[in-house]
């Protein structure tokens, strides 16, 4: 059976079922989220909702990433695009 | 564990426990053996909280020390023989205790608020790590110690690639073992301590036998694994470099040392995360009317650990139950709590990093104090030299520090500790006084609070009232 997938980016994310969005995308090796509205970079930190650092738009609403379950087809984007 | 769907769910429990951690549920369990109506919110899809955090389905638990592994088995036992009489609340996130006392919470499951009007209001959020700013903490690659430990738990796998841990603490050792057993020993761990160097400390440890051989069993694993526990080690800084991470420390000799790693996990401590949580009102302190008496416990309270949480948790729910049912005061559970008090005290003396503490001499200008706003070190010394005798309010809300999405929880105790440094102060900061209260706790939508709010029960409904969402 393929595992169900997420979308981060052109990369379509798997993740097994139960799994936070950071958790997949650790695993896909994504370690950069962009960077924030302030321009600094985002990430995975403290893995528990509380830094704010792990911020991604879900369906169009920034939310964290770490408490955040990856379900099949969501779109998941970086709160700003990462230029540097 | 039963699902409660929102049609069942009643708004106006006799207890509303947030945070599904050692500490919730011994509450949850204590007061359901009392009959009275329960209801747990926990922000994540398990139960278990920081220590016991539960793997996705269909992956092992990664083995604790003997102790804990004890712990876990009759909490959650005991969980298991109440869960009939607990409801239990996933993906929900506790954001505030509003004006009218509507304990707020955020359904993110359904996207609904739920406006709670409990009896009483358990807080049990736990602990937050604390993190000392160096250069390149806010790199993507680099975390917390406690963040790479929730990922491994959750999932049953290490992240790829080289891991270096830093910092000072016990917490790094349970980690570096959970990696070797993984198959992924770190790099090395740099801890600013020398607990070997503290004999004193160390010892007086032994009268804590359970947590003596829980150390034992990690360092053993360690040994047996080459990894390199380097004592004395002064951090320096994280240099981002082709895809790596270049790690620098000063080694216990003041000899500069590096290494290239792709993940740094940095910790110094742990600290209550009662960061806006509403204020205690238990014993004689009558809560106003219409508000839930409101009581922290485990972490939150006070960060002791997880045999704490349970020992405070349970005492402070057979308390909570007989105050509601017959009246009489709400006492802390101050002498269960004694013995992990020292313990903890033993364990901070034993890790004292060894080298000076002063922060703002050891750091570089460019230093990012509060990554949520960008504020560096530059920027708070700026301050100061402009003016002196600077308040923690005036550094909040004129220099934006601990002003951010964090509300403070990484930089608030950093900053305080940099403001009495360059002010030369003999007082400490309050912390508090950069933190304060804050509501909501986290971004809510408004207009979901205010449909909920506009529905939400009203004070003096009573579980018996016909008060349900529909
Ligand atoms: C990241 C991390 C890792 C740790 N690892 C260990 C370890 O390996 N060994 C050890 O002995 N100790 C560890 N600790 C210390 C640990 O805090 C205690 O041992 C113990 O878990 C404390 O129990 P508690 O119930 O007070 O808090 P926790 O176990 O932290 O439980 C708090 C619960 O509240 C939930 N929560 C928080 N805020 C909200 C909100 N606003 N709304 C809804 N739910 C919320 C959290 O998701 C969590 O499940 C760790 C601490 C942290 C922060
Ligand atoms: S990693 Fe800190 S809030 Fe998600």
């Amino acid at each position: 059976m393929t595992p169900a997938t997420f979308r981060w980016m052109s990369q379509d994310v798997p993740f097994r079922p139960g799994e936070t969005i950071a958790a997949a995308l650790s695993a896909a090796g994504v370690v950069s989220y962009g960077r924030d509205q302030a321009g600094a970079p985002s990430r995975y930190f403290c893995g528990v909702g509380a830094c704010q650092c792990c911020l991604v738009n879900v369906d169009g609403r920034p939310i964290e990433a770490c408490l955040t379950l990856a379900r099949p087809g969501l779109s998941v984007t970086p709160l700003e695009l990462d230029h540097a | 564990m039963p699902d409660i769907t929102p049609d069942t769910l009643n708004l106006t429990p006799d207890v509303l426990i947030i945070g599904g951690g050692p500490a919730g549920m011994s509450v949850a369990i204590e007061c359901a053996r009392a009959g009275l109506v329960v209801t747990l919110v926990e922000q994540r899809p398990r139960l278990g909280g920081a220590i016991f955090r539960q793997p996705v389905n269909g992956v092992a638990p990664l083995a604790l020390a003997a102790g804990p592994e004890r712990l876990k088995a009759r909490l959650f036992k005991d969980f298991a023989a109440q869960v009939a009489r607990i409801h239990c609340v996933y993906g929900a996130l506790f954001a505030g205790l509003d004006a009218d006392g509507l304990a707020i919470v955020e359904d993110r499951q359904t996207s609904r608020v739920l406006p709670f009007r409990p009896r009483a209001l358990v807080l049990a959020t736990g602990a937050v790590e604390a993190v000392l700013p160096r250069p390149g903490w806010t790199l993507p690659g680099v975390t917390t110690a406690g963040g790479l430990q929730v990922l491994m738990k959750e999932t049953g796998r290490a992240p790829q690639g080289r891991v270096v841990l830093a910092g000072s603490g016990p917490l790094l050792l349970a980690l570096a073992a959970q990696l070797i057993r993984l198959g992924r020993p770190p790099l090395a761990v740099l801890e600013a301590g020398d607990p070997i160097r503290r004999p004193g400390a160390s010892l007086a440890l032994l009268a804590h036998p359970s947590l003596v051989s829980e150390a034992a069993s990690y360092l053993a694993t360690i040994a047996l694994a080459r990894v390199p526990w380097h004592r004395g080690a002064q951090f320096e800084r994280i240099d981002p470099c082709d895809q790596a991470l270049i790690v620098t420390w000063r080694d216990h000799k003041g000899h500069l040392a590096s290494l290239a790693a792709d993940h740094v996990s940095l910790h110094d401590g742990l600290a209550p995360n009662n960061f806006g949580l509403p204020a205690e009102a238990r014993g004689g302190v009558k809560s106003s009317a219409g508000n839930p008496l409101v009581i922290r416990v485990g972490d939150c309270r006070e960060a002791l650990g997880a045999a704490a949480a349970v020992a405070g948790g349970e005492a402070t729910g057979r308390n909570l139950a007989a105050h509601l049912l017959t009246g009489g005061e709400v006492i802390a559970a101050e002498a269960t709590l004694a013995r992990h008090r020292s313990a903890q005290h033993h364990i901070a003396r034993a890790f004292a990093p060894r080298r000076g503490q002063e922060l703002a001499t050891q750091l570089p200008d460019d230093t990012v104090i509060c990554r949520c706003e960008g504020r560096t070190l530059a920027d708070l010394k700026k301050l100061v030299a402009e003016s002196p005798g600077l308040s923690a309010r005036e550094l909040k809300l004129n220099g934006r520090f601990a002003m951010g999405a964090c509300q403070g929880r990484f930089c608030a105790s950093n900053a305080a500790r940099l403001l009495g440094e360059l002010s030369h102060s003999a007082d400490q900061v309050p912390v508090s006084a950069l933190t304060g209260q804050r509501w909501p706790l986290r971004p809510v939508s408004i207009a979901a609070l205010a449909a909920a709010v506009a529905d939400a029960p009203q004070p003096g409904s009573s579980t018996k009232d016909d008060k349900d969402i529909r």
